[in-house]
């Protein structure tokens, strides 16, 4: 399906600042043999970001076309796209900033369709709960629990959104499904590096696995991808440090009470 | 929903028929929106496999020595040959390249100097050009 | 609070189970770092001794023999050969791995490959008697 939009009607460009650009979107439906792409032309302004340009083709174009989205800054974390074959989150990426006049839009890989650009968080919500999440430590049941002295060093490990670009830019995730994968590995290493009363063995357990802390190959992209700064492929080497001295020391026959 | 475990029986299709859309080996061979440790990654398998390879012809070549002087000295003449001596360079990237970056990954995968781990990257490639250029140059002029 | 008195997530899901080899889980990771630091360290006294040494860079038959004449160089060619076959082979047998086959095509990989890797050693052995036996 090829468009081109009327730029007096769109409010997201004037006549004066509006940029004409191409947008190549992957579609695919329930049912459909494969994907395919469909082109719409749209004029953007300086400060268009590509969620704005889907929802302007949606809601003017194309209103077959399936997206994920809520918070428009960031912090929600369901609009994750590969744009021009880079991991993104499309609410704060500027189409003009690409540099390209033709811009593909795909959904993230490595998670099964639901339609056109929305993935199936399903199976990234199931390694998630494999790890103990949602974890409720001892802290959070009293109503006037203090906060631990050095939280704000952890800080960076809530940041995760569950957006699901480590996933996707992850090389082994690519082959392999049985691969516990970066984004509950960051959680599992969060839950063990702050414990608040819970148990942390168990997630070391689950964390020490060839399917898990180990199978990793240090390639980074995980960390590379992330919009939130929490470096999962230093979240995954810090649980190999733990498994390793662990294991040093229960081989010396001293553990952990 | 099933109790079905995805570490152990890993499908490729869930039992709702959808793919789990993997992009595969054949994404890694996608150098687009391929980030400079992804690179590594990649790279790494090939020199791995390129050095196995050559490991085996090495290993055949060798059997000339159980048949004598000849034979072998028959090969050392051919060794010297400009085509020879080209894959030699192709070889000693693979090795420079595969064990710098395998210094990282070791070190990376014990949690070591994790933080620091681009950096890192960027260093051992720089010291492996170098000593690349200084064996080619001496591999081609000296032969 | 221990684990097992946490309230149970609402499963929304299949749960990643972890695969839990009976044995230890991590051995090809960690015997893949050390041969690698031995290939790293032995490759290189490989490559000086043999392209170094000799005039021209190429060793010929005689220079082969005396080369294996000293029981050192000897020991050290043979250690050479046991680690970068273990690391070329479990490196094989890693990017193989990769590409998600079943855990019982896996462990008949894991035999082939130990069985090839014991035949490439007995090769060089035999290849060093016979050239240092060589009249």
């Amino acid at each position: 399906m090829n468009a081109e939009l009327d730029p007096a009607s769109d409010t997201h460009a004037t006549a004066d600042t509006g940029v004409p650009i191409r947008f190549r979107v992957y579609r695919r439906k329930a049912g459909d043999r494969g994907g395919h792409f469909d082109e719409f032309t749209i004029e953007v302004a300086p400060d268009t970001t590509v969620l704005d340009a889907l929802v302007a083709i949606r809601t003017r174009l194309d209103p077959t076309l399936v997206l994920r989205h809520s918070c428009f800054h960031a912090s929600c974390g369901t609009c994750g796209l590969r744009v021009n074959d880079a991991e993104v989150m499309g609410c704060v990426t500027k189409v003009l900033e690409l540099g390209t006049s033709t811009v593909k839009v795909e959904p993230i890989a490595n998670e099964a369709l639901v339609s056109d650009l929305a993935t199936d968080m399903v199976d990234f919500y199931a390694r998630l709960a494999a790890i103990g999440r949602p974890l409720i430590r001892d802290s959070e049941w009293l109503a006037d629990s203090i906060e631990p002295a050095g939280i704000e060093s952890y800080n960076r490990f809530e940041s995760c959104i569950e957006c699901g670009l480590c996933i996707s830019a992850c090389p082994v995730v690519a082959t392999d499904s049985r691969y516990l994968g970066p984004a509950a590995l960051a959680a599992a290493e969060r839950a063990v590096a702050e414990p608040r009363g819970l148990d942390p063995n168990f997630v070391l357990d689950l964390a020490d696995d060839p399917q898990a802390a180990w199978r990793c190959h240090a390639a980074f992209e995980c960390t590379e991808a992330c919009p939130s700064a929490v470096d999962p492929a230093g979240a995954i080497m810090a649980l190999r440090r733990r498994a390793a001295s662990r294991r040093l020391r229960s081989l010396f026959g001293w553990r952990k009470p | 929903m099933s109790e079905q475990s995805v570490g152990r029986t890993a499908p490729e299709r869930r039992a709702d028929g959808a793919s789990t859309r993997r992009r595969g080996i054949v994404g890694w061979g996608d150098p687009r929106g391929r980030r400079l440790g992804g690179f590594a990654f990649i790279l790494n398998r090939l020199t791995g496999l390129g050095v196995l390879l050559y490991l085996s012809f090495h290993l055949v070549v060798l059997s000339l020595l159980a048949r004598g002087p000849s034979a072998w000295d028959g090969f050392v003449s051919l060794a010297g040959s400009p085509l020879f001596l080209c894959f030699d360079v192709v070889l000693i990237f693979g090795l420079l390249f595969h064990g710098l970056n395998g210094i990282r990954v070791t070190l990376v995968g014990f949690g070591l100097v994790v933080d620091r781990q681009r950096a890192m990257l960027v260093a051992l490639m720089v010291i492996g050009a170098i000593v690349l250029l200084i064996a080619s140059v001496h591999i081609l002029t000296v032969g | 609070m221990a684990h097992s008195e946490q309230p149970t997530p609402d499963r929304i899901g299949p749960m990643w189970t972890p695969s839990r080899e009976p044995s230890r889980p991590t051995w090809g990771w960690i015997l893949q770092a050390v041969t690698g630091a031995l290939v790293l360290i032995l490759v290189t006294l490989h490559m000086i001794a043999n392209h170094f040494v000799v005039a021209g860079g190429l060793r010929d038959f005689a220079d082969v023999v005396a080369y294996l004449s000293n029981p050192v160089v000897v020991v050290l060619e043979v250690l050479f050969l046991v680690v970068v076959t273990a690391h070329g082979l479990l490196g094989l047998r890693a990017v193989l791995f990769d590409f998600g086959l079943g855990p019982r095509l896996e462990a008949a990989i894991t035999r082939v490959l130990a069985v090839l890797g014991v035949a490439i050693v007995a090769y060089g052995l035999w290849l060093t008697w016979t050239i240092t036996s060589y009249h």
